[in-house]
């Protein structure tokens, strides 16, 4: 096959910050095709990286020419390569879907380069240091997106994202004290070497538990995920930064969790503890998410909720499950990318957001409504769409024991909280206060809006369709899925189906009043700092046991 | 008391980090928060500084000497306060919006304010 040239990796981490620092200053649409001429260029650059790595050897480069150990190292991988280009392809994709919309001025472009840049860093970086930088350049940006449309409300849930996740950053640079003192390298490979050489493991129980608090912080575990809905689902930010803040900012979290357990194996392992975590956190994210009415926060809840399955997958111990995790990495950002911007389409559409409000988006918005089916049928895990194959994978992996209840357990919740979810596309649209002011402007006739959406949908559908060969392609390991499309996972998940819309017609609906309770429970900052303090001693704890 | 004579300064900022946390956990001020925040921020800091530090040392700038401090671990430092500072100046900013608004200082009435 040809090959393209390969762009050099610190390149890749910087165009897209570099480009948006310039082209701040240029006219709006000038910057707009800057722009889409800068995403088509890390896409080529992303799928460049990634062919290399694939069916080359890895990339490994030391920043400015310094000497291995000394310099910041950034590595492309089997693991972060996929990474990446799932990345640049989707903030391609997100940046088409909304280049009409009119919140795209130049100041919210350069803040999203700016996530942009820091989701690649953070993917392609070695360096614990390094990733604690860009953390914070995330959190900054991203406390500035919550609340662009600058509603009051959209502050405090700016102010408490930011210093909850300061707290924990905190945490994480006197974890990389702690670690710098006893090893004296921040590289993740030369760490490990010096980590298998220790006479006493227990010397990095402290930073370990510090900088992975910090970590499960920003992968939204329990009991951390608090501030994950107020960001994602934000009344304020516009869809396209909830879509890439569930799609693929949260998987640096989890992507970060994985990388720093390989690089303290040699001292200390507590995948079991993040399972365990994996599985309450799931639980815990799909009871939420019934209790909510506002559909994007259904969809906020319902990422902690698929966090939790990703980390039980990563973390489940078998290489099955481990790819499926992996997998579902990717099948996540794009089914609840699609969701996040489709629900963005519609509440501009209805003008609500409450979810017995809306009704009827398959007949007023047929293109929408299709994606957003596919969407849904993507996260419950129907057969033939993704979904189904990297659940199935996860749950194959993790067989022959308690856990494959639980997966039971998490999907069914999934089919529970999204039967609450598709009400609004079924049902006769009424006509609501927003009626069409001028036909010409609405939404769902943009047709960057409708291609970009039914294109996803199909992306969903054809992850389904070649499971088993997507999977051999992007990340290597073959694995048959054949299985899960075989009559008896049909059947289970029809009967899952049928358990579910009658659990929420028959109980759900008739708690309201519980519901109403959980949704209007806010904890204040001291008890989220209380619950971060508590995670930070558990760990220890644990740390300390098994080591 | 033997061990209070093996304590040196980086025991000092550990101690200092987890009176910020403590500060954090239980002040309903916001700006109490937000400062507490800070200390444990610049304990972090100050603790990083202090890797490897040998008495004596002089820092490494110019000429030679016998002991040089470590580089490394001052030349992050620099990156780590001046992020710092600017997120702490957003906390500021944040707070300065929200008591204007709601007229009050404190995480507990302004949950309730919210909600009216």
């Amino acid at each position: 096959m040809p090959t393209l040239p390969i762009p050099p990796l610190h390149l890749i981490v910087l165009l897209p910050v570099t480009v948006a620092a310039f082209g701040f200053f240029l006219p709006r649409r000038l910057f707009h095709i800057v722009l889409l001429v800068t995403h088509a260029v890390m896409v080529v650059s992303a799928v460049a990286v990634f062919a290399e790595v694939r069916w080359g050897s890895q990339l490994v480069e030391v920043v400015a020419g310094w000497p291995d150990g000394i310099g910041i190292r950034l590595v492309a991988d089997r693991y972060s390569a996929p990474m990446l280009l799932l990345a640049t392809t989707f903030a391609a994709a997100t940046f088409l879907f909304s280049t009409r919309a009119s919140y795209m001025d130049n100041t919210f472009l350069f803040v999203f380069m700016l996530i942009e840049t820091g989701i690649l860093g953070t993917f392609l970086s070695a360096d614990v240091f390094n990733v604690y930088v860009l953390f914070e350049l995330m959190m900054l940006a991203i406390s500035i997106l919550i609340m662009y449309k600058r509603d009051q409300q959209s502050v405090y849930d700016a102010m408490l994202y930011l210093m909850m996740n300061f707290i924990g950053m905190a945490f994480m640079l006197l974890g990389i004290g702690y670690l710098y003192r006893t090893t004296g390298v921040l590289d993740f490979w030369l760490l490990q070497e010096r980590l298998a050489e220790l006479s006493d493991p227990r010397a990095v129980v402290i930073p370990y538990a510090l900088i992975m608090t910090a970590v499960a912080m920003k992968s939204a575990l329990f009991p951390l995920f608090g501030w994950l809905p107020r960001a994602h689902g934000a009344p304020s930010a516009p869809s396209i930064v909830s879509a890439i803040l569930s799609g693929v900012q949260v998987k640096v979290g989890v992507y970060l969790l994985v990388r720093l357990q390989w690089t303290f194996m040699p001292a200390i392992d507590a995948s079991g503890f993040f399972a365990v975590l994996g599985f309450v956190t799931a639980t815990v994210g799909f009871l939420l998410a019934i209790a909510q009415k506002d559909i994007k926060l259904i969809l906020a809840y319902h990422t902690v909720s698929q966090v939790g399955l990703i980390v039980m997958g990563l973390h489940g111990g078998s290489d099955l499950a481990f790819w499926g995790g992996m997998y579902h990495m990717i099948n996540h950002a794009f089914f609840k990318g699609l969701l996040f911007l489709t629900a963005g389409i519609i509440i501009e559409e209805y003008g609500v957001r409450s979810y017995d409000k809306i009704r009827g988006v398959l007949r007023r918005m047929p293109a929408v409504g299709v994606a957003a089916l596919a969407g849904v049928l993507g996260i419950t895990g129907a057969p033939f769409f993704n979904g189904s194959i990297s659940k199935y994978f996860i749950q194959e992996g993790l067989q022959g024991n308690l856990w494959e209840l639980a997966i039971y357990v998490v999907n069914l919740g999934t089919l529970l909280s999204f039967v609450k979810y598709s009400t609004i596309l079924f049902g006769r649209p009424e006509i609501g206060e927003a009626k069409q002011e001028q036909p010409a402007e609405r939404p769902s006739r943009d047709p960057f809006v409708n291609g970009i959406s039914l294109i996803i949908g199909a992306v969903c559908f054809a992850g389904g369709i070649f499971g088993g060969p997507a999977v051999a392609l992007v990340f290597g390991p073959e694995y048959t899925a054949t299985g899960a499309y075989s009559a008896e996972k049909i059947v289970a998940f029809l009967v899952m189906l049928v358990l579910a819309v009658a659990a929420y017609f028959g109980l759900v609906r008739r708690v309201d009043g519980v519901l109403a309770a959980v949704r209007r429970h806010k904890f204040s900052f001291n008890q989220v700092t209380v619950f971060l303090t508590g995670f930070f001693l558990a760990l220890l704890a644990y740390g300390y046991v098994t080591v | 008391m033997e061990i209070i004579g093996t304590l040196d300064v980086s025991d000092l900022a550990v101690a200092v980090f987890f009176i910020g946390l403590y500060g954090a956990m239980t002040q309903r001020n916001m700006v109490k928060t937000i400062m507490s925040i800070g200390i444990m921020d610049l304990a972090a800091i100050t603790f990083l500084m202090l890797a490897n530090y040998a008495p004596g040392a002089r820092p490494p700038i110019e000429g030679a000497a016998e002991r040089m401090t470590d580089p490394v671990s001052q030349a992050l430092m620099i990156t780590a306060i001046v992020i710092g500072v600017s997120v702490t100046a957003m906390c500021l900013a944040m707070f300065m919006r929200i008591a204007y608004r709601y007229g009050t200082g404190e995480w507990d009435i302004l949950i309730r304010r919210k909600e009216d």
